[in-house]
């Protein structure tokens, strides 16, 4: 297949320099959700929780090697740095490089695997295919047996998204922007339908295959690790409430794995699009993602952390503290009988030490003592818990008071009544030390009978 | 009280916890150490290795709590602070007293002793899991994938299978610089722990050709990776610690690398 449209002149040390650049924008970067022995013949292996192997200078972790197989592109969206529009330099990967890069890197254990993805050639069903070639050559020729996670290109061929299917891990179709309207503002080529056409194949296509699975033990896994989407946050008006909605949507009735978000870079410049002077909303992304935990693993629902009249988080508190606070009558909990639904529910209280309280009060009723060795974090939980009927120090039960002491930086309440401080011990704490030295002590000092 | 006095292996602490069954010890007054620390009005008992005593008491444990029990005792016993005997022997103690049934061991987390045997064991693992993202390969002119590392507990025993796993058909051999110990994986074969003071790494590193080139494009990832306007040294601090950038060739290491131009000095002060 003859695609390549400026003969690759470049060295492959450009190319990489030209489509990480290109790619960096996309979010996902997990090698989460399969487990995935060795063969014993090929190189390669999954771990379920996913691997990350190096982390970038703005904190984010780099697990696979993340590049476009071409950043030529015939589409012309606003946001994205590899619009048609847009002049920046444009570089094509063969397949066999992106094969040897991703043996090399992963040999020597600098990657999970490979994150592939692709600026639209010709007609997305001829980038699709593209695609699916490299990753075909990847694993049968260069016998790859770890990560892949492959870009499902919208209006593609849905027989070529199949058989792609059955070469990668993880599959994901971006959804970008969280209503239609702002698609069709910021994206002309793209339509919402072409975006949850592939979504919902993808998802039938694995629910098939688990059935599959059942009947036959070795039938070929279809996206063994489940698929994702990206939502970019601020670059259209939406609010919180809405882009929290349309993630429970598609956890609900697409069965993601994971809703990403990306706090908007404005890297093109159009005029369309907010200028934003302080730099990405990233406080707001991190609010997104707390709830998004808050949906996935502590039973919370959309409409419980937001409403039509508060569509925005709060920016001093995070989610669950704010829905504490807004459901005082529900506090204080009794850590020594309160089920796991309900202590999940507490601020300061996470999964792990959620599971770890319930299996330890089996065998000892549990003190304030050990819920800090249980990993509890009593800064926040302290507001809303008891343990055998008592609080940690007398505090009021009152919105104002409570956000108060959670919002300060220094801890309002009284520490250190009861031997237990989250402040170091000093040796000048003793009052003694408070006071100004006397001359008599001076003397005593210089002859040394003191 | 009683001071089994133990060295430092996983079989010379499984024969005291033996012996101390087997003398009939009050557990509350028996303590197991790895040091000669004396302790006051206590008898010292030395303790010899004896595979055949450790190793019932491996069946033991493996029997009553479950294998993954086991394995997180062992990580206690591999982490580098002084109490770990003690807690081990008394996190069995514990749990064969109440009759814990299997994989629940740790769950009494309000006993002093297996909080700290818990805690250990996280520590280990977690060291573990950090090993296995860091740690870096590099191939030498005989093809062999030479990689160093320098961690604080002893987990070497808990990433090599993980290694041997993934490069089934691949030399490698990982060199722990502080515990002086390498695990070795001959391609297609079984790995293998090789420990002594005549054991020496290669002196200089004979690096193959393309080794440099990879290096160089993997550095390069990292760079254009990056995304400007969220640059956050600190959050990458947080992920990465320092201690383990010796070790990684995307890094400045002083002599070794110096090409990697674009990871600041500045920027790994404190800001």
């Amino acid at each position: 297949m003859e695609y390549l449209v400026a003969g690759g002149k470049e060295s492959l040390a450009e190319k990489l320099q030209v489509l990480t650049d290109a790619a960096k924008y996309d979010v996902a970067c997990t090698s989460s959700g399969v487990e995935r022995k060795g063969n014993g013949k090929s190189i390669g292996n999954c771990v379920a929780a996913g691997i990350c192997h190096s982390f970038s200078g703005d904190g984010r972790c780099i697990s696979l090697l993340k590049i476009l197989l071409t950043n030529e592109c015939i589409f012309d969206c606003k946001y994205c740095r590899n619009r048609r529009s847009n002049d920046i330099p444009r570089a094509t990967f063969t397949p066999e490089e992106i094969c040897t890069l991703t043996m090399e890197f992963y040999r020597r254990n600098y990657i999970e695997g490979l994150f592939l993805s692709s600026g639209i050639i010709r007609d997305p069903t001829f980038t699709m295919e593209l695609l699916c070639r490299t990753l075909a050559l990847l694993r049968n020729k260069y016998r790859f047996n770890g990560y892949v996670h492959v870009k499902a290109i919208p209006g593609a061929d849905p027989e070529v998204i199949e058989r792609t299917g059955y070469l990668a891990d993880r599959m994901s179709v971006n959804l970008e922007l969280p209503t239609a309207e702002g698609l069709r503002t910021l994206a002309p080529n793209k339509h919402r339908r072409s975006i949850l056409t592939p979504m919902r194949q993808i998802q039938n296509g694995i629910q098939a295959n688990r059935n599959d699975l059942a009947l036959y033990r070795h039938a070929p896994r279809f996206v063994a690790g489940g698929q994702s989407t990206q939502v970019i946050v601020g670059a259209t008006p939406e609010s919180d409430y809405q882009i929290i909605n349309v993630a429970e949507g598609l956890y609900q009735k697409f069965g993601l794995k994971r809703v990403f978000y990306s706090a908007f870079v404005n890297v093109t410049g159009d005029k369309s699009l907010p200028a934003l002077p302080g730099g990405p909303p990233l406080l707001r992304e991190h609010r997104l993602y707390q709830a998004d935990w808050l949906l996935r693993f502590y039973g919370f629902r959309a409409e419980e952390l937001l409403d039509e009249k508060h569509p925005f988080f709060n920016i001093m508190l995070d989610p669950k503290e704010d829905w504490a606070l807004r459901h005082l009558d529900q506090f204080p909990v009794e850590i020594n009988r309160a089920p796991l639904e309900v202590l999940l529910r507490v601020p300061g209280v996470g999964v792990k030490s959620a599971q770890r309280i319930v299996a330890a009060r089996r065998s000892a009723s549990l003190s304030f003592r050990d819920l800090k060795k249980i990993g509890v974090v009593l800064k926040r939980a302290l507001y809303f818990i008891t343990c055998s009927g008592r609080m940690m120090y007398p505090v009021k039960m009152e919105e104002d008071y409570i956000v108060r002491n959670l919002t300060s930086e220094k801890d309002r309440v009284q520490f250190g009544s009861d031997g237990m401080s989250y402040r170091q011990l000093s040796l000048f704490d003793n009052g003694e030390f408070t006071r100004s030295v006397t001359v008599e002590e001076q003397l005593q000092a210089a002859v040394g009978q003191l | 009280m009683i001071v089994y006095r133990c060295t430092d292996s996983a079989e010379s602490v499984f024969t005291a916890v033996y012996r101390a069954y087997q003398e009939k010890r009050n557990h509350e007054e028996t303590f197991v150490s790895l040091t000669d620390d004396p302790v006051l009005f206590a008898e010292d008992v030395p303790v010899k290795p004896d595979p055949e005593k450790a190793q019932k008491v491996v069946n033991t444990l493996v029997r009553r709590f479950g294998e993954d029990d086991y394995v997180h005792l062992c990580m206690a016993l591999a982490s580098d602070q002084e109490d770990r005997a003690q807690a081990v022997y008394r996190t069995v103690v514990d749990g064969l007293g109440r009759k814990c049934p299997r994989g629940h061991l740790f769950d009494n987390l309000a006993n002093d002793y297996v909080h700290r045997a818990f805690a250990l064991a996280r520590g280990v693992s977690r060291e573990a899991e950090r090993q296995k993202q860091f740690l870096r390969f590099q191939e030498l002119e005989s093809g062999l994938m030479y990689a160093r590392i320098g961690p604080k507990n002893n987990v070497m025993a808990f990433i090599m299978p993980h290694f041997a796993d993934r490069l089934p058909i691949v030399n490698f051999a990982v060199h722990d610089e502080k515990h002086s110990l390498f695990g070795i994986h001959p391609a297609g074969g079984q790995w293998y722990l090789l420990q002594g003071e005549g054991v020496e790494g290669p002196i200089r590193l004979q690096l193959s050709q393309e080794e440099g080139e990879y290096q160089e494009l993997f550095r390069q990832l990292c760079r254009s990776i990056t995304i400007d306007q969220r640059k956050n040294w600190k959050l990458q601090r947080n992920m990465l610690p320092l201690r383990f950038r010796e070790y990684m060739v995307e890094f400045d290491s002083g002599d070794k690398v110096s090409s990697c131009t674009s990871w600041p000095r500045s920027g790994l002060r404190r800001e």
